[in-house]
């Protein structure tokens, strides 16, 4: 224990040290305790006494984590969570840490943790993770991970150390996962929601060919676009829950019924449960709304193809209005921008929208637009490019803002000056 | 008709980075022109007349989906064999690109043979070749994206795309980058590879209209600034 509490006490006095020079250090304390004492992880997540969830996948990580936390904390449990960005080994010590006393004693019931799909290998068995969530498995970034077929294995030897999985019937890479040998539930969606979600690639519109579905635990019975957020039905057994959800998109209602099934694991009730999932208010970029010299700006981050045509189908819902795509294809985007060919951009051809295209990549996706028939703008610079998104216009109109990775941070910086630090990963 | 058929060989199957975009491409330019162009999707196992298409297009894919289609394509070797030799224009992508040489050795011994249009062989390791390409062609410089663990040698006296100048290409020893037979081409490069590349793309629906109605004058120029300004982007990368 002694080494734990010299780990604990260095890799916080870093981490002061990181953010008083002005570096941020969500990870820093984790990543320096972890040096001294490489069973930090271990030593304070044994202390957990509900234990751990994970929640893993491509998309939809970050809320979902949300969204169980606060079906949790409606339950009067105490829990210890990681906001976005820091999912990696580093960012769930640095989060245990904080929830610990100087002794290493975690003063928190349980803690839900969203962990990078190709973390969740090694930090599975370090956790022993009491339930693993698994939103989906979608094209993200090949050119780190290098196979689609890689991250599910990474993922389902991730299973093999909980003792309940809770999977996306829906994905066919996450319900094969059921073989695994893990205790197993499964949340999906009625067929007519499943219709509305866009297949990863369907070129001709050819319908994906689809196994019968497993008996699902948390069934999403309807799906609508509701003002800035989403009305969404589920069904458990003879159970309905009908709510406003905050965050928009038929996904959200995926997320939204993969948190209260995990919920439902720890005993949430449905009333409290319901006013839980309606008070969740859009995750960092994801449908997050900001004034910005009296427009209002709407912020949807976009990480892959299957991202992107959840969120043009969002776009195809809301009125005309101006839209940023900014592009960027540093380390946290993926290098590899060739994914933008496999959006379904032709389907907002015709929409109304005003477009623009900004960052690093923004030439590439002005081309993709010329190639699905819409006119665009490019304007590579972040900051002129969103001058001139606002410029485009009028006072009180909502402009969207839909930004890779990096390009969300640096445009988040510019509507929120002085937030940037808190809520960057590092 | 006044325009061009494409057949998109293994839509489903073999469609990873982009590659549609190549069909998107040539659709679009042979449109912007005010030529008419039909797309024939060919999924495994459904048969097809390939006298039908002017360009046959085929993507990359991930390992699992590469041996869905190999027996496919042994079954259609023969009368790829025939269309390649009677001028068909071919653009095969990485997977489908490795398919289209003698045969491909994975890395755990396994031997998926492949179709022979190409004299080449491709040798499955362990390190990926990922990253921009640059690519010196008889079409200028192309630029691309490669994500490839396979390192395909070519036969002596068998013609390559082009030369290197940025990433790996074929292999990382012989700079050599893609192959061609008559108006048969294969390639590494996604990214999608014609949108960024419009000189390449118009070589190919050029070859595939001189072909058809023995001249390609309603190639008219179009504006490919964007085009021009993406492809400057994507090279100052590394």
């Amino acid at each position: 224990m002694l080494r734990l509490v010299f780990a604990m006490a260095i890799g916080r006095a870093a981490g002061r040290l990181s953010q008083f020079l002005g570096r941020g250090g969500s990870a820093i304390p984790g990543l320096i305790a972890e040096k001294i004492d490489p069973c930090t992880i271990e030593k304070l997540a044994v202390g957990l006494s509900r234990g751990v969830v994970i929640v893993t996948g491509t998309n939809g990580k970050t809320t979902t984590t949300k969204m169980l936390v606060g079906i949790l904390e409606a339950e009067g449990l105490s829990v210890v969570t990681n906001p976005t960005g820091s999912n990696l080994a580093r960012g769930v010590a640095t989060h245990l840490m904080r929830a610990a006393s100087w002794r290493g004693r975690i003063e928190a019931d349980i803690a839900v943790f969203e962990v990078d799909e190709a973390a969740v290998r090694t930090l599975s068995p370090r956790l022993s993770p009491h339930l693993v969530v698994v939103t989906n498995l979608a094209r993200d970034q090949l050119d780190r991970f290098g196979e689609l077929a890689t991250t599910a294995e990474h993922v389902a030897a991730a299973l093999r150390h909980a003792d309940l999985a809770v999977l996306n019937a829906d994905d066919p890479l996450v319900a094969e996962m059921a073989d695994a040998g893990t205790e197993t539930r499964f949340f999906g969606a009625a067929p007519q929601v499943r219709r509305l979600m866009p297949a990863d690639s369907n070129l001709y519109g050819a319908e994906e060919e689809s196994g019968p579905q497993p008996a699902l635990q948390v069934r999403l019975e309807s799906a609508e676009a509701e003002g800035y957020g989403e009305r969404v039905e589920l069904g458990m057994g003879g159970d309905r829950l009908e709510m406003h959800l905050q965050v928009p998109g038929t996904y959200n209602g995926y997320n939204a019924a993969a948190a209260l099934l995990a919920g439902l694991e720890y005993g949430a009730g449905l009333d409290r449960a319901q006013a839980a999932l309606e008070a969740i208010r859009p995750a960092f970029g994801r449908g997050q709304v900001i004034e910005h010299r009296g427009r209002r700006v709407r912020l949807l981050l976009v990480k892959n193809p299957a991202g992107f045509n959840q969120i043009i189908r969002l776009l195809g819902e809301v009125g005309e209005s101006s839209v940023l795509v900014a592009i960027n294809d540093l380390d946290a985007d993926g290098h590899d921008v060739s994914w933008l060919w496999d959006a379904r951009l032709e389907d907002l051809a015709g929409c109304g929208h005003r477009f623009g295209t900004s960052g690093i990549r923004a030439y590439d996706m002005g081309l993709r637009l010329k190639y699905a028939g819409i006119e665009a703008w490019s304007e590579p610079d972040l900051s002129a490019a969103l001058e001139r998104l606002v410029a485009s216009a009028s006072e009180g109109e909502t402009v969207i803002l839909v930004p890779t990775y990096t390009a969300m941070l640096r445009l988040h910086s510019m509507l929120l000056p002085g937030t940037r630090k808190r809520e960057a990963w590092t | 008709m006044n325009g061009l058929v494409i057949a998109h060989l293994y839509p489903l199957e073999m469609n990873i980075y982009g590659d549609t975009g190549n069909v998107i491409a040539l659709t679009r330019r042979l449109q912007w022109r005010g030529l008419d162009v039909r797309v024939d999707p060919v999924p495994t196992t459904v048969a097809y007349d390939f006298a039908e298409a002017d360009i046959v297009f085929a993507g990359g894919g991930q390992d699992r989906s590469q041996l869905e289609v190999a027996d496919d394509l042994q079954r259609r070797a023969g009368a790829i064999a025939e269309a390649v030799e009677q001028g068909t224009v071919f653009l095969t992508i990485c997977g489908t690109y490795q398919l289209f040489g003698r045969r491909f050795l994975t890395r755990d011994g396994t031997e998926i043979p492949g179709i022979g249009v190409f004299a080449m062989e491709t040798i499955g390791g362990s390190k990926r070749m990922i990253g921009n390409v640059v690519v010196d062609s008889p079409w200028g410089d192309l630029v691309g994206f490669e994500n490839h663990s396979g390192r395909t040698f070519l036969d002596a006296g068998q013609e390559s795309l082009g030369r290197v100048k940025k990433g790996f290409g074929n292999n990382e020893r012989t700079g050599e980058e893609g192959a061609r037979v008559v108006n048969c081409f294969g390639t590494y490069l996604h990214g999608s590879l014609l949108p960024k590349n419009p000189a390449f793309a118009d070589g190919l629906l050029r070859l595939a209209l001189e072909r058809r109605y023995g001249d390609a004058a309603a190639l008219t120029p179009l504006d490919d600034e964007l085009e021009h300004r993406a492809a400057a982007s994507a090279s100052r990368r590394s």
